[in-house]
């Protein structure tokens, strides 16, 4: 999966954490059969969620590329994408890194 | 002394500060740890020198205790990535606004029930006396003049909601959790973080940021004059654009006069009280959601 957190690549330790793109800590989850990698367990449950809501949403077996901006202050808006198909969403985490908001964008 | 704005123990120097910080984020990938340094000084790992620096200088209070506030508070929310429900404040739609009376409700009857701990716990009259007055003036309205929950209400009534239908929603889990936040703090801490990290969330509408470098003001000021809005929208914008500038201006005043050796656990404080603020401030916004869908398509954020 291709992952780009408000501009850049991420899901490497040396690009940065696959939901929130901070280079810091060191923690690995493997989601879609990849070995991400996230500043913490916290951003790794809030990525499965939000990858597992996409995909009980679309009906998606895959998701090929993720694209997400903003923060823990703005919300996140994202883009998912699997072959030729897109699908835009707004998502917010609650205080137990599961998802408080999900609303689909047009 | 420095104190870990995550966990608060407390260290002897920055780099011990900045070693405890190292090894809890990249050795335990800790979330509450890595969480507070991607929030507050960079997403970017660094060496511990460098963020040994990077920390004496975030909590540097060369200019005094309530200018840190001040700046840290322009930072969070009025900075180069302003907070989504302000910049919807510039412009401010039906959906909007009743967002903002919905769960400002719930805010302003947790507001004086907190600032009620800091009237029950101080042992200064002036504080005593400044509680109360804001008190008044929130919650019952002073010198003939309507409180800023009643103006509130009458907004939310102006913009075609019925007063009990406002009543009767419950706040949002964001809203919630954000005034658990406050209300752990009445409960744990002293009269005088308490005070910090309340009245310095009044900076929201203090007209005077943009002397100090805040991207825009809390709303358009030109809707006090226009015709596009009620006039109970303007009355309540007016209360807040007057009083605000001076009620978190005093209240900081008094905070730094009494902080002293407190200054750092004061500023780590009200730091938690940004986070649960930003929190909330999001939740007025996502209301907005529910009463105005097609809102969401222009105030999320894609770059």
């Amino acid at each position: 999966m291709k992952i780009i957190v408000n501009g850049k690549e991420a899901g490497t330790k040396e690009k940065g954490c696959a939901l929130c793109g901070a280079t810091w800590g060191e923690y690995y989850d493997v989601i879609d059969g990849e070995n991400l990698f996230f500043c913490c367990d916290y951003c790794a449950l809030e990525f499965k969620n939000m990858v597992n809501e996409v995909k009980n949403r679309t009906r998606w077996s895959k998701i090929y590329e993720l694209v997400i901006n903003g923060n823990y202050y703005t919300g996140r808006t994202c883009i998912a994408k699997s072959e030729d198909k897109e699908y835009k969403f707004y998502v917010k985490f609650n205080d137990e890194a599961g998802i408080e908001t999900f609303k689909e964008l047009t | 002394m420095p104190i870990c704005p995550s966990c608060e123990m407390e260290f002897n120097t920055w780099d011990d500060l900045a070693e405890h910080f190292n090894f809890m984020a990249n050795v335990k990938s800790n979330p509450s740890h890595v969480m507070w340094l991607n929030r507050n000084i960079s997403t970017r790992r660094m060496e511990v020198h460098e963020l040994a620096d990077k920390l004496e200088e975030f909590f540097s209070t060369s200019e005094g205790l309530a200018i840190w506030i001040r700046s840290k508070f322009i930072e969070k929310f009025y900075g180069n990535t302003p907070h989504p429900f302000i910049v919807a404040m510039q412009n401010p739609t039906r959906g909007v606004l009743l967002g903002y009376v919905i769960e400002h409700q719930h805010f302003l009857k947790n507001w004086v029930k907190v600032l009620s701990s800091i009237v029950f716990k101080t042992d200064r009259d002036d504080v005593l006396q400044y509680e109360l007055d804001n008190i008044s003036v929130e919650f019952i309205g002073r010198n003939g003049r309507l409180s800023h929950y009643e103006l509130l209400l009458r907004m939310g009534e102006a913009v075609g909601m019925p007063r009990e239908k406002i009543l009767s929603t419950p706040p949002l889990p964001s809203t919630q959790s954000a005034i658990r936040s406050w209300r752990n703090i009445a409960e744990k801490r002293t009269w005088l973080e308490t005070m910090a990290a309340m009245h310095s969330l009044e900076l929201v509408a203090d007209r005077s940021l943009v002397k100090y470098g805040a991207r825009l003001p809390y709303f358009n000021p030109e809707i006090l004059s226009s015709d596009q809005y009620p006039q109970a929208v303007k009355d309540f914008l007016r209360e807040g654009y007057e009083a605000d500038i001076s009620h978190a201006g005093t209240a900081l005043k008094m905070v730094e006069r009494y902080a002293k050796e407190m200054t750092e656990k004061v500023q780590i404080i009200v730091l938690k009280s940004f986070d649960a603020f930003s929190k909330y401030l999001l939740a007025r916004l996502e209301r907005g959601f529910e009463i105005e869908p097609s809102l969401i398509g222009r105030v999320v954020i894609y770059t």
